[in-house]
Parts: C-alpha cells; sequence; structure tokens
C-alpha cells in the first residue's frame, strides 16, 4: 500500500507538473485523467489481476496486480492535485525564478513541488481511504480467483477468517485493521499535512488546522467534479463555451473512450483465450447482441438498487449531517468517531454483516448488497454535507441569530439550501463509489466455496461471475440462465460478456454524469454557492 | 426635532446631534475577555458610550481594537464579561429586531432575490401574512431606491445594489436602532461615496422610525462626512479614548476647511 502510495505521488508530480507547464501535454493528460478517475476502477479489475497474472505466473503478478490497482486508484486526484497546484503558482514567482536563471530542476525543487505539497497532503488523505477501500476489495477478488495464488495480506485474511467462521480471529483483524487506520490518520497523515500547509500560497496557514478531518471529503469540491464536467477551476464554464473548443473536446474524449473500449475488449479476449486454452476467433462476437440484452439487464437492477439505497442514504446522511455540524458539541465528539467508522473499508464488514442478514431470509443476498453500497455512499455525503455547513462564513449566523430566525425557518430558508452544492457533489462522488462497491456487494465469493451472499441479478455479480466461471453448484443454482450463457461460451469465464459488461457500466457512468450530474451541478453551483 | 420636521422629509436636518439628550442606547463599563490557552485576553476595558436621540455615532479605532465587536454587544449577539447595554433603559441581553445590523458584507442569501431576502428579515414575524411581508419589503427596496429589483439574484447586483438590499432588509424591520459593521467598505470608492451621500437623510428623517445609528468605520474622511459623534478606541485592548462631538453644519463639504481641521483632529487620536 506504501509503495502504491509512493507510485502515485511521483507519478503525479512528473504527470500534474507537466500538464501544468506544456500546453501539448496539459491537452492529452486532463482528458486522459478526466475519462479515468469517472470510471468505476474496479470493474476493471478482474480484467487487470487476470491480465497481469497470465503474464507473470505466479503470487508475484498478483502482488503486482494488487498494487497497480491501488495505485490507480490513488493517483488521479492526487494528479489534479499538483496540477492544479503548479499552474495556480502566482506569476510573480515564475518570472522571478526566470529572472534569477533558475535551471529547470531547480525550478522544480524548489518551486513546483513545494508549491503542491499541501494540495499532495490532503489529497493523499482522501486516496488513502480509496486506497483502502480497494485494498481490501481486490486482495479479496485476487483471492478468490485461484486457490494458491494469494496474496498476503489483511484483506485476505479478514475474509479467510470470515468465510471459515472463526470470528474470533475475524473481529481482532478487524480491530487491527482499525487500530492501524487510526494510528496512521491521525498520527502521520495529520502532521503531514499540517507541515504541508505551511507552503501554501496566500491563505493563512492557520486555517488548515481546524476541521482537517473535512477535507478529506470535500475535495472533490474543486477536483473531481471540475474535471468531470470540463470546467477548470478559477477559469469557469465560460472558457470552454466556443464551438470549436467544444468540438475539439469532443473529439479528443471520442478517441480516448474508443481507444479504452478497444484496449479492454484486447484485453478481455486475451484472457479468455489464455484461460479456456483456446484460440480466439471473431465467430464469438456472434453472440453479442443476445449477451448484451442480458447485460443491460443486469445494468438496469443495478442501477435501481444504487438510487433506492441513495435515497436511503439521504434521508440519514442529511439531517444527521446538517444536525451535527450545527452543534458545535457534537461535532467535535462525533467527528473522530464518524472518521473512525468511515474508514473501515465496507468488504472488510461483509463476514460479520452475512450473519445478521441472515433474517430476511431469501432477501439475505439483497440486504447485504444494499448494506454495503449504503456503507459505500453515506460518507460522502455526509462529510460533504457538514463541510457545506461548517464553511458558512460566521456574519450569517449573526444575521440568523439578530432576525430571530425560528428554526423551522433557518432550516427551509439556510441550512438546506446552504449545503445544496456539497450534498450535489457529495452524491455524485458517493453513486460514483456505489457503481464501485456493486463488484463486492452483488456477489461475494469465498475461496473456492460457494458465494457467501449474492443478489439475484446484476451487473457486478455478472461481472464476477464472467470472470471467474461458474465452478460452483451454489451459483448455476442461483441464476441459471447467466451460467448457462457463460458455461456455453467457454467454462472458465467469459471474456466477451466481461468486456461487454465493463463497457456496458462505464458507458452508463460517464453517460450519466454527463446528461444529468452536469446539469444538476450547474443549476446549484450558479444559485447556490454562499461565497464573497 | 424642532423646527426640523417642518422640511421637507428628505433633505438632512441642518445642525448638529440635535441638542435634545435623550439617551437611546446607554453602553455602560464593558468589558471583555477572551480565554486564550487558560490566560484571559483583554479584548475591551471599561467602555462606556451613549447615543442619543436622532444622533449618528461613529465607532472608530485601530484594526483589533474591538470596534466591531463592542457593536455586536450592542446588538445582543456577543455577551460582555461585565457590564451592560440599555436600550432605552431596558437591559440588552439578546438579538432583538428593534434594534438591528447592516453587515460589512451584506450577507443576503444567494438563493432569495432581492425581495425574498428583504422579506426574509420579517420571518420572525408570525402575525403577518407572506404577501404582507412582500409589500413592507417591496416599500423598503423603493425606499433605498431599488425598485424595480424585487426579482434579482444578488449575484445579479452590483455592490452598491447588494448593500442596498442589506439596508432595505434592515429598514423592513422598522427599528430604532440600526447598528452599522463597516457598511461602505467592501463597496469601491465611487460607489460608497454615492451611497454616503443619501444614507444620513435615508436613515435620520422625522418619518424614520430609526432614533440612532451606530457605525464602525476606520475611514476618517467618512466619520467626519456623516457622523455627529465619534467614539475612538485604543489599539488593542480597547479603551475609549476619545468621545467628541463633531458639530459640522450639514451638508458636509470634504473641501470646507473645517471638515479638514476635523479630519485631521480625528487622525491624531488614531496615530
Amino acid at each position: 500500500m506504501i509503495v502504491a502510495l509512493i507510485f502515485s505521488v511521483l507519478f503525479s508530480l512528473a504527470i500534474g507538473i507537466a500538464a501544468a507547464r506544456n500546453k501539448r501535454a496539459e491537452a492529452i493528460i486532463i482528458p486522459t485523467i478526466d475519462v479515468l478517475q469517472s470510471i468505476p476502477i474496479l470493474g476493471f479489475f478482474p480484467l487487470v489481476i487476470l491480465g497481469i497474472a497470465a503474464a507473470i505466473p505466479g503470487a508475484a503478478g498478483i502482488d503486482l496486480a494488487v498494487v497497480f490497482l491501488i495505485f490507480t486508484s490513488m493517483s488521479w486526484n492526487i494528479s489534479f492535485g499538483v496540477y492544479e497546484a503548479v499552474k495556480s503558482i502566482p506569476q510573480d514567482f515564475i518570472d522571478l525564478s526566470s529572472m534569477t536563471e533558475t535551471g529547470s530542476l531547480q525550478r522544480i525543487v524548489s518551486i513546483y513541488i513545494p508549491a503542491s505539497l499541501s494540495r499532495i497532503a490532503y489529497n493523499t488523505q482522501i486516496s488513502w481511504a480509496v486506497g483502502l477501500f480497494y485494498l481490501i476489495s481486490s486482495e479479496v477478488i485476487s483471492s478468490e480467483s485461484s486457490g494458491n495464488l494469494q496474496v498476503h495480506g489483511i484483506g485476505v485474511d479478514i475474509f479467510n477468517y470470515g468465510s471459515a467462521g472463526d470470528f474470533s480471529a475475524y473481529y481482532s483483524c478487524l480491530a487491527l485493521l482499525i487500530v492501524a487506520v487510526v494510528i496512521w490518520q491521525f498520527i502521520f497523515l495529520r502532521e503531514f499535512s499540517l507541515w504541508a500547509e505551511k507552503y501554501r500560497f496566500g491563505d493563512d496557514p492557520r486555517a488548515g488546522k481546524k476541521d482537517w478531518l473535512l477535507k478529506r471529503y470535500s475535495w472533490v469540491n474543486q477536483r473531481s467534479l471540475a474535471k468531470l464536467f470540463l470546467v477548470r477551476p478559477g477559469r469557469g464554464v465560460t472558457g470552454f463555451t466556443s464551438t470549436l473548443s467544444r468540438f475539439r473536446r469532443g473529439l479528443k474524449y471520442s478517441i480516448l473512450i474508443l481507444f479504452l473500449v478497444f484496449l479492454v475488449f484486447e484485453v478481455g479476449t486475451f484472457i479468455t483465450s489464455a484461460r479456456a486454452g483456446a484460440t480466439f476467433n471473431l465467430s464469438i462476437l456472434s453472440a453479442a447482441p443476445g449477451d448484451e440484452a442480458f447485460i443491460l439487464g443486469g445494468l438496469a437492477f443495478s442501477f435501481v438498487r444504487i438510487w433506492y439505497v441513495y435515497f436511503l442514504v439521504v434521508l440519514v446522511a442529511l439531517p444527521v449531517g446538517i444536525g451535527v455540524a450545527l452543534h458545535e458539541r457534537a461535532y467535535n465528539a462525533l467527528v473522530p468517531v464518524i472518521e473512525t467508522i468511515a474508514s473501515v473499508p465496507a468488504p472488510a464488514l461483509l463476514p460479520a454483516l452475512v450473519p445478521l442478514t441472515l433474517v430476511a431470509g431469501g432477501f439475505a443476498g439483497e440486504l447485504t448488497a444494499a448494506f454495503i453500497i449504503f456503507l459505500g455512499m453515506i460518507w460522502y455525503i455526509l462529510f460533504n454535507v457538514m463541510a457545506g455547513i461548517r464553511t458558512l462564513p460566521g456574519d450569517l449566523w449573526e444575521l440568523k441569530r439578530s432576525l430571530l430566525v425560528s428554526p423551522v425557518q433557518a432550516w427551509r430558508s439556510i441550512y438546506l439550501p446552504a449545503v445544496a452544492t456539497a450534498f450535489v457533489t457529495g452524491s455524485i462522488t458517493a453513486i460514483g463509489a456505489a457503481w464501485n462497491t456493486l463488484i463486492v456487494a452483488e456477489y461475494f465469493g469465498s475461496t473456492g466455496g460457494a458465494p457467501l451472499t449474492q443478489v439475484g441479478y446484476g451487473i457486478g455479480k455478472i461481472i464476477v461471475v464472467a470472470t471467474y466461471g461458474c465452478g460452483s453448484s451454489a451459483i448455476a443454482d442461483a441464476n441459471v440462465k447467466l451460467c448457462g450463457m457463460i458455461n456455453a461460451d467457454g467454462g472458465a469465464g467469459d471474456g466477451l460478456v466481461l468486456t461487454l459488461s465493463i463497457l456496458s457500466m462505464t458507458a452508463l457512468v460517464v453517460a450519466f454524469n454527463l446528461i444529468v450530474w452536469r446539469r444538476v451541478y450547474h443549476f446549484v453551483t450558479k444559485r447556490y454557492v454562499y461565497n464573497r | 426635532m424642532g423646527g426640523g420636521a417642518a422640511g421637507s422629509g428628505t433633505s438632512p436636518p441642518s445642525g448638529p446631534a440635535q441638542s435634545s439628550k435623550d439617551p437611546i442606547i446607554v453602553v455602560q463599563n464593558i468589558n471583555l475577555s477572551f480565554k486564550l490557552e487558560k490566560n484571559a485576553m483583554p479584548a475591551l476595558i471599561d467602555v462606556s458610550l451613549s447615543a442619543y436621540r436622532n444622533e449618528f455615532v461613529a465607532l472608530t479605532g485601530p484594526s483589533g481594537c474591538g470596534k466591531s465587536t463592542l457593536l455586536r454587544i450592542i446588538a445582543g449577539l456577543i455577551k460582555p464579561t461585565s457590564g451592560n447595554v440599555r436600550f432605552l433603559g431596558d437591559p440588552v441581553v439578546g438579538p432583538r429586531t428593534d434594534i438591528t445590523m447592516v453587515f460589512q458584507n451584506f450577507v443576503l442569501l444567494p438563493w432569495k432575490t432581492s425581495l425574498d431576502n428583504v422579506a426574509f428579515g420579517l420571518s420572525f414575524r408570525k402575525d403577518l401574512s407572506d404577501e404582507k411581508k412582500k409589500v413592507i419589503a417591496k416599500d423598503a427596496l423603493d425606499h433605498v431606491g431599488l425598485g424595480g429589483f424585487e426579482n434579482v439574484y444578488p449575484s445579479e447586483l452590483s455592490g452598491g445594489m447588494k448593500q442596498r438590499v442589506g439596508i432595505a432588509r434592515a429598514l423592513a424591520l422598522q427599528p430604532q436602532v440600526l447598528l452599522m459593521d463597516e457598511p461602505f467598505s467592501s463597496l469601491d470608492d465611487l460607489t460608497a461615496e454615492r451611497l454616503r451621500k443619501e444614507i444620513y437623510s435615508l436613515l435620520i428623517n422625522p418619518e424614520s422610525p430609526i432614533q440612532t445609528v451606530i457605525m464602525v468605520s476606520h475611514n476618517v474622511e467618512e466619520i467626519v462626512e456623516l457622523a455627529d459623534r465619534a467614539v475612538v478606541l485604543s489599539p488593542r485592548p480597547g479603551k475609549v479614548v476619545a468621545n467628541m462631538l463633531i458639530d459640522l453644519p450639514r451638508p458636509r463639504s470634504r473641501k470646507a476647511a473645517e471638515f479638514q481641521e476635523w479630519v485631521d483632529k480625528l487622525y491624531s487620536y488614531l496615530a
């Protein structure tokens, strides 16, 4: 994990500085990262792990795949942080370094890197939480893939003890994980971020001390969303309204997406042929329309699943977030607690959840999935809403008090509208995260045996089953059609179904972002931003 | 008011400080200290002052002297460590709507139109229907020269217009005491100049319910232009170092020699 983090930071520095200082590099790097960060990375994991494992046999290949996945999950936001930091260095400093004839290497060391530090620090915080989620998920998935090719890590241990029913060992692993996370966050990340605050341009360095917890979740306010919606921070939307630049941008994105489609398809078919021992031929494409219809059905089920859980999340997170943020004492007491709970990756809780959801009988799988999706989403909304309230200026509170505004009116006229932007930001990220959790939530397997839990139908399940095949009878019972289709195509796994599934999911997520969220985001930022 | 009431409502009453010695606001021996790492840091020491009927009082002093804090104590937003504030003899123990405030940064809700922002100021009036509130709000907007801008959102208004909405919101409450915290300092010079020219007669005239205005400012010319009385605080911790009547006739001209004398005099207390 540390290895992946170091790689992420180095990679981000190189990419971010290159994009910020070189027009041509900027034109390629920024849209690429845009697309890459808005797609559900975990969906690609089966492809990545099988691809790397096929190329590098043995445990080393799987370890490499895990590091690679965590790396990809952590890099994008850090890269954007560096890019923005370097981009926003006051021109005076650049001029100064030109006048003193500073060499380019020295300029990187003495200006670009220090200027990026505070952004790296707080992006590292969010990356760490995201990375931890992927760490646990990917270790679990990789241990699923085949019996003796296991990586060693806390994720695998938790999972193995949990599925073996050894709950005392499971709980001690879980406790160990929580302790490690807390120590890491409260000691290392916090100190790093306080230290890095000294390197900020302009702002009051003391500002970083309070509410450092919130920064982890509010980074999206500027970063991912602005990128997702082709708005560059500090420049506004207007820069992109000219038809020409829109057209060129559209072209760039289409090429990128086409390239991605090609890449995924190549890897997918490569894996199928490698696993099935068969040679690839175009005839399997004839199954595509039927498979696609089946996949779209799965997507629809997953879509509904995500949205009903989202509404539950909103019902809890919106009032709780506002309520806690309004009360100084509740806020100070509860944030570290919430932070600790939030830092436990949802998949690690699965073995504990499974026995609890058994009461739901036939709906146990559905209930477990809802739990995992819920836990994967709620923090983004909760922390964003809290940040939305906490960042309101003091004179607004004075206005509210001096006008004797009643609590009901304050909720209706001040709090709810005031958190609208933060709430939408949180929602977009939460829904994005939910697509990732599907891989774990909809089908949770165990090493070689029957799955611990699964839903009837859903894109996450299709992806997992298409990757690993229908080895056990339990799966076949649960979904005859899915397994029938996959077995007919190749036995161990189905590259075509896998490829189509991932592409369909990615297309849905990207299209939904561009068509729906983009508009909502523009609407709320136009009217509901409280600033001076 | 005497003969002043006979004049037209818009022209400023002539003469300073209307000799009637009727204290509207009395600030008595205010002390305030903040806790800073177990030590009590004094912010205001034994501050006393009075604001009389039809008086425009300016509170000034160097940055950080506690003048804005003092204004918030008068508003009932901050509790002093000791001492008290009385409004017509009645102790001010918390925020009240007959004492209201105009903010430096306007504090308009961006999701409400100017009309709704002004009407929001009346939300404590449970006895009024929403329609009635809007009628009052419309009148207040007309009064500050924003007729026709009822359905415009703050983001579409200039700084000067935003502050006019802020003032209209305060006027709609029909307050007896108006507190203003550096009301012109977020505006550019020209806009501030124009608003300053209107504000005195807008606030202090025979029809206005406002009995006294207390304004925080660090702009010496602005104080001499507007104020009947200037109260100067010392650098932190704030103590009253001067409390004087500016007895210049109105309208006041910045070019007049007496005006410059007052400016110099105030500067000598601040330097």
